[in-house]
């Protein structure tokens, strides 16, 4: 197992093992450089992984201190994931690209009040060859030469009422879960319980691709359980090193550059909380926008009572997509668009969102009908908007002693708009088979969709990070993971993450290659 | 320390869970193992208060009295919990001639509407969801069926054995 010396400066310092840093760290490593990638959480086996819901929730996720005003529910305002491999362990592998117009936001949208819409400095054309990488690297069915993954009940009741609604771009969806064996892994068994880690390891997370792939190289070491407090900088204003916690005792590693890919949340807080007299609104914070612009997609859901049985639960959570209403068309009443795709819940699950709205019969009388419930998510694009912003308590602190994160989020009217077109847009698909009853259920758990709060651009004044991702303010202090989204798109993240990861560490190694880092 | 996943270690993990009967559901287990001890004074009205927030026809008195006794032996460690509790359940006692929990079940619903704001309710409904649908005797009830990977998942045991949708190409 190769082990790095605290104090050799050449490594390059990963913060976070998931979509952006595990992907990161393994493509620097391929290339030939060291990495040290330093992860929070512990490091499962796959016999940790088991199909049970409350279990899991506690392995995976991020539960140390949170608060939140504005919209959030104060008890569990975001979700992320705290363990070796991230989100990329709950997910629910679900690979769309960023349509075109998307990128181009601000043009496609025009002025939309209270946002800061812009388009995103990478063209659609040149990240294109980035998610050609992605996918073949996650192995994306319906994509590169990768079957599509077989459709299932829930599916199957999608696609039907969907089709009667008029709709007709449906499918299995582009899907990071191996629809055949391949990269040593199996295909998909359609146990269910993708978002609790999936057991057989169909699904791709980084905890058993790219980490162990990283580890083959020589020249990887992932550190778990390591919780980073600091980002040391040298009198040359470079980053020199990385202060971490570890089984309680303070431990820093010298680095030649350092990429943070903490999910949201965390890499605006190590950034804020790293404050100095050379950066006195916290690193890289010049521009004032590090913690802002925070985005997440609303993902709320319609639930079915259906003529006959559906046994949703008897497949992968994310098991099919509708497209037709990603699009850009303003006479439906909001600006972007959102996607259609299958959810299931277990009874447990289901209830605890249902009680939320209410308690006694119209309750029970959807649970007893459970093995006829159909179930659909809807996720929409989410503008970014200023006043949306992460900040640090001044004085509550954490199990670490550091300062909790406070979440404020609010709804955009765009948001509000799009939100009630869907839920009726849904409500039509399950009627349209005679549907018993519809429930529609409210975004009241959040996605671990966390984007935009280290926006890469052009402009210093207007963006955190350059369109490589590298903080315009600090040389060698990279960000890797969705805070560098300018805007949210109408689709899940992680595609786009990867892709710009691996763009990202070819960049790194030119600049290597060319004497700047 | 590292773990390379081979498709063989996966489908050893599947055949070893199969080979332990005891994974499998026992529909019942989960109530009989934790039948509360000894009845405390709050477990009547705790009990017809789940069972109005949860109301199913196939579950009898002794599964909510079973629900009731676990979250009473919970909250028992935390003093200001059980406070809050009793303080409900005088709510919900004191206004009519009857206890709550010898009242007629539409009386109950339009108590518990009252107070449905509550702290006390707010708990007990949350944890009560998870005390109720947590169980595996109510999974089999409502035809949820729990853990795959020991069985191979549902590929080869009915993901997509739905038979009552209109013919592909039947759309208008």
């Amino acid at each position: 197992m190769t082990q790095f010396s605290l104090d050799d400066s050449s490594v390059f310092v990963v913060i976070g093992s998931g979509a952006g840093g595990g992907v990161l760290g393994n493509e620097l490593a391929q290339k030939g450089h060291k990495v040290v990638c330093l992860e929070a959480g512990r490091r499962l086996e796959m016999s940790d992984i088991v199909n049970d819901e409350a279990e899991m929730f506690g392995k995976l996720t991020w539960l140390d201190r949170r608060m939140a005003t504005g919209k959030p529910d104060p008890n569990f305002p975001v979700w992320g994931c705290k363990t070796v491999g991230g989100t990329t362990m709950h997910w629910t592998g679900a690979c769309p690209r960023f349509e075109p117009h998307e990128m181009r936001a601000r043009t496609t949208y025009g002025a939309l009040p209270d946002t800061t819409l812009v388009d995103w400095p990478v063209t659609p054309e040149e990240i294109a060859p980035w998610y050609d990488k992605a996918e073949v690297r996650m192995g994306v069915t319906g994509r590169q030469g990768m079957p599509f993954l077989p459709p299932g009940n829930n599916f199957k009741v999608l696609e039907a009422g969907a089709r009667k609604c008029g709709y007709t771009d449906i499918d299995t969806h582009n899907m990071a879960i191996n629809s055949i064996e391949r990269d040593d892994r199996p295909s998909c068994h359609q146990l269910g319980f993708c978002t609790s880690g999936c057991a057989v390891g169909a699904k791709w997370s980084t905890l058993y691709t790219e980490i162990p792939k990283a580890e083959e190289t020589g020249r990887f070491e992932l550190r778990p359980e390591c919780m980073v407090t600091g980002i040391e900088l040298g009198p040359d204003g470079r980053v020199s090193g990385v202060t971490y916690l570890h089984q309680g005792k303070r431990v820093t590693q010298k680095a030649r550059a350092v990429a943070v890919a903490g999910n949201v949340v965390e890499t605006t807080r190590l950034l804020l909380n790293n404050s100095s007299d050379r950066h006195p609104q916290g690193l890289a914070n010049s521009s004032g926008l590090v913690g802002r612009n925070y985005m997440r997609h609303f993902t709320i859901q319609v639930m079915g009572v259906m003529p006959g049985k559906v046994h949703f639960h008897r497949q992968t959570h994310l098991a099919g997509v509708v497209r037709d209403e990603r699009g850009h068309r303003p006479e439906r009443g909001f600006a972007g668009g959102f996607l259609i795709s299958t959810v299931p819940f277990t009874p447990e699950i289901l209830a605890k969102n249902m009680i939320i709205g209410g308690w006694g019969r119209d309750l029970t009388e959807v649970l007893d009908k459970y093995d006829q419930l159909a179930g659909m998510l809807l996720t929409g694009e989410d503008p970014p908007q200023l006043s949306n912003r992460i900040t640090l308590h001044p004085t509550e602190r954490d199990g670490y002693g550091l300062p909790v994160p406070v979440i404020h989020y609010e709804d955009h009217p765009n948001t509000i708009a799009m939100k009630e077109y869907a839920w009726k847009a849904g409500r039509r698909i399950y009627e349209a088979l005679g549907a018993e009853n519809v429930i529609e259920m409210g975004d009241y758990i959040p996605a671990t969709h966390n984007m935009g709060t280290a926006r890469m651009g052009d402009d210093p004044r207007a963006s955190v990070c350059t369109p490589f991702g590298r903080t315009h303010d600090v040389a060698n202090l990279y960000i890797a993971d969705g805070s560098l989204f300018p805007t949210a798109g109408g689709c899940n993240p992680t595609l786009t993450i990867v892709a710009l990861a691996l763009r990202q560490a070819q960049h790194i190694d030119r600049e290597v290659a060319a004497g700047r880092l | 320390m590292t773990f390379t996943l081979t498709r063989r270690a996966v489908v050893g993990k599947m055949a070893l869970a199969a080979m332990l009967p005891a994974i499998a559901a026992s529909p019942l287990s989960a109530i009989a193992a934790t039948s509360t001890p000894k009845p405390t004074p709050e477990e009547p009205a705790t009990a017809a208060l789940l069972h109005t927030a949860f109301p199913h026809a196939r579950l009898d008195a002794a599964f909510y009295s079973g629900a009731a006794g676990r979250y009473l032996a919970e909250i028992a460690k935390d003093p200001a919990a059980m406070a809050e509790h009793r303080r409900g359940l005088a709510l919900l006692d004191g206004s009519y001639i009857a206890p709550f929990a010898q009242l007629p079940e539409m009386v109950r619903r339009s108590m518990v509407a009252r107070y449905d704001q509550e702290p006390f309710f707010k708990a007990l409904i949350w944890r009560g969801a998870e005390l109720i649908y947590r169980d595996a005797a109510v999974w089999k009830m409502v035809g949820y069926e729990g853990s795959s990977v020991e069985y191979g998942g549902y590929i080869e045991r009915g993901f997509d054995d739905i038979d009552w949708l209109p013919a592909a190409g039947g759309a208008k």
